[in-house]
């Protein structure tokens, strides 16, 4: 899935001038960038940040939904959301060894990312901190948050970083299952019984700030922070947060009435003049704690996540190599 | 019904409720396990082995016993026919709190279980009930990968740190003690013989056994314990929690479209 | 030994079908190649035909900097006497005398030869 983008402070920029325009006049060509290719610190932090965020946040992302894999209502459920878990997983997998080939030069790896996370240096996404209190939020997870990060994941379909963009390339794919996959257990409550289609409506209006937050804020000075602007720079990804926000109630906002559904924000309409949506700002204050683990089930994610990662470190000691490299 | 009959369904029954509970465990360890990597081609395991239980449900559906949603979610659990070791706990805590899993223990029963699903699928190759042979030449190449898996997990751990054999001696030790009735066929052995549907039970124990004699160290010397014969309806509380979690959403309303 | 060595790297190839080349997959973490192999399919290839699989140490790849890269695109477009390019006049040629062309469709196409004629 996804994260939104974060301040992060400039790693400016004692770069060698001509090094550093021969890279940027390589990015405004469409050149990909590869991990081993010189890169300024600044474009190399930032990918780490972005897409360590991405990473992690697909490996906690997982367990919200996880929560529903042996729950779920039937066998053929049962073993459709068991494949989209083991995606996240998968996406997981494929943007942590990303990651870790762009921390290299700094002697961290795969081990070290899971330290930042427990240790709560590494932030996972504002959407992972919620509950899922019922089988319609693991619906609309898949549904609108899955949704929601297709959006911002195809709009860095083209980034300059190759690594990345192919791990992209592979994820998106998988995400038009994910999509349908949401929306069939969707359908099925919206056409169900009664308390069927209580539960979904329940369900939305519980998740409708936290899917209004996922793009992040529309400017840095919101919550004082966004570094989109260097994203965008260096053409790692195209739009801003607020124009992903949009996109993304373009896409759904149609989907969510014409299933009979509301969104608990009565001045929720389109402008037909601005062209844009119009809708109350979420409370963005909660975003900052959420993002501070300070969520509804941030520490409970957490725990379990560092349970099954420190219960099994004896596995990793026991098959570790002897003598093997040690960044 | 006629023995015959009941004897192929309860047989149905217990391959159908080995693979779901096994299944059912493999689910709840899904993001959990001590590798990403790892955890990927663990997942397509247990889907799989859910497939394989869908797929013995659906005879059970041709043979009349009802849908395959109401068979595996709705059936208490003196009708559920698997082997007790399979429905063991993964461990302490809850899946969705504090998974205290033990790796060791998904290694030895993953490994204990293909190996001995191996040898039954096999000999269900000649079944005279056709429908089971048919069934078990599918599943056949497709339960390779998962005794490869777990093998290739009991072999490097088992040549490891001193912590992880003593970790796997344990539970193999412990499999020892609760896995008899995986090899059993319950009341109505005798019928499925005579009708040609299995083989010798007493065989396929053998060549279980050697098989595991053959790859692992240290294998207790004594024969097969078992603490309850899940073939006739006896289980654990482990069961009843599994059953519990696994039809919650289903039993808010059992006719409805999920 | 530190649980850090258990994170080996390992690039993952697969061929599709007996008649394509390998690709390249992505890479995985495990603790050796025994069970990067045993890992590889099901991470990179759930969905996907697969019929043959190459695990390789990252550490064994020796790969391009980004100027060897550049230079592998920077040969003077003049080598058509190296290609089919500078015969296509015989096309003409041959129309002239009723015959065709050898070109690749062709002669690819000359693997299957007449039976039973001695």
């Amino acid at each position: 899935m996804y994260h939104y983008l974060e301040h992060q402070k400039g790693s400016k920029t004692n770069e060698d001038p001509i090094l550093y325009d021969n890279f940027m006049q390589r990015i405004e060509n469409g050149d990909k960038i590869e991990a081993n290719d010189w890169m300024p610190a600044e474009y190399r932090d930032t990918l780490i940040k972005l897409i360590s965020m991405h990473g992690i946040s697909e490996i906690m992302g997982a367990l919200p939904e996880k929560e529903w894999v042996p729950k779920a209502p039937s066998l053929e459920r049962k073993l459709a959301i068991m494949a989209k878990v083991q995606d996240e997983m998968g996406h997981g997998q494929l943007l942590l060894r990303v990651t870790e080939d762009l921390m290299k030069p700094y002697g961290r790896n795969r081990q070290h990312l899971m330290e930042d996370l427990l240790s709560g240096r590494l932030k996972f996404h504002n959407v992972f901190h919620m509950p899922t209190k019922t089988w319609a939020d693991a619906g609309m997870v898949g549904w609108l948050v899955d949704g929601a990060a297709i959006i911002s994941q195809t709009n860095m379909l083209d980034a300059s970083y190759g690594p990345y963009q192919r791990a992209l390339q592979r994820i998106c794919k998988e995400e038009v299952f994910h999509a349908q996959h949401g929306e069939s257990i969707i359908m099925a409550l919206a056409e169900g019984t009664e308390d069927q289609r209580k539960i979904l409506q329940d369900s939305l209006n519980r998740w409708w700030p936290s899917l209004l937050m996922f793009f992040g804020p529309a400017s840095a000075e919101t919550t004082g922070s966004s570094k989109q602007e260097i994203t965008i720079k260096y053409n790692i990804r195209k739009s801003t947060n607020e124009e992903l926000r949009q996109a993304f109630l373009d896409k759904y906002m149609p989907r969510v009435f014409s299933l009979g559904l509301t969104v608990p924000d009565e001045t929720m309409h389109y402008d037909d003049v601005q062209e844009k949506w119009i809708y109350q700002q979420p409370d963005w204050n909660e975003f900052k704690l959420i993002i501070q683990n300070k969520g509804p089930r941030s520490k409970a994610r957490l725990k379990v996540r560092e349970i099954a990662y420190s219960n099994n470190s004896w596995v990793r000691e026991a098959l570790a190599v002897a003598g093997g490299d040690r960044p | 019904m006629d023995k015959r009959n009941e004897a192929l369904i309860d047989l149905l029954y217990q391959c159908a409720d080995d693979d779901l509970l096994v299944s059912f465990r493999g689910s709840e360890w899904l993001g959990l396990a001590p590798h990403i990597e790892a955890d990927v081609a663990f997942s397509s395991i247990t889907q799989n082995t859910m497939g394989h239980a869908v797929y013995f449900y659906r005879l059970l559906q041709e043979l009349g016993e009802g849908d395959v949603d109401v068979l595996a979610h709705e059936r208490p659990a003196v009708k559920r026919r698997n082997a007790v070791y399979l429905e063991k706990r993964n461990g302490d805590g809850q899946y969705d709190e504090d998974p205290y899993f033990d790796w060791a223990l998904a290694v030895v029963r993953g490994y204990f279980y293909e190996t001995y699903k191996r040898v039954k699928l096999i000999s269900f190759t000649n079944s005279s009930y056709e429908p089971l042979a048919t069934c078990a030449k599918r599943i056949l190449p497709e339960q390779r990968y998962h005794l490869a898996y777990w093998e290739e997990w009991m072999k490097q751990l088992q040549q490891s740190s001193p912590t992880a054999k003593e970790k796997i001696r344990t539970r193999i030790e412990e499999a020892w003690s609760l896995s008899l009735d995986l090899v059993d066929f319950g009341q109505y052995e005798q019928t499925l013989l005579i009708e040609g549907y299995i083989n010798d039970p007493n065989e396929l124990k053998q060549q279980w056994l050697s098989e595991l004699q053959s790859k692992v160290k240290d294998l207790p010397t004594r024969p097969l314990e078992q603490v309850k014969n899940g073939r006739n309806g006896e289980h654990t509380k482990d069961l009843d929690e599994a059953l519990t979690t696994l039809s919650e959403v289903y039993r808010t309303d059992p006719v409805a479209q999920w | 030994m530190s649980e850090q060595d258990f994170y080996q790297e390992f690039e993952v190839f697969s061929r599709k079908n007996p008649r394509s080349g390998l690709m390249h997959q992505f890479s995985l973490l495990a603790p050796n190649e025994e069970m990067a192999m045993i890992l590889a399919q099901e991470n990179f290839m759930r969905r996907e035909e697969v019929m043959d699989i190459w695990v390789v140490p990252s550490s064994s790849i020796r790969h391009m900097t980004d100027e060897e890269r550049e230079a592998l695109t920077q040969r003077i477009d003049n080598k058509n006497y190296r290609t089919t390019k500078a015969y296509g006049y015989l096309r003409k040629k041959w129309q002239d005398k009723e015959q065709g062309m050898l070109d690749e469709q062709e002669i690819m196409s000359w693997k299957e030869v007449k039976k039973n004629r001695g």
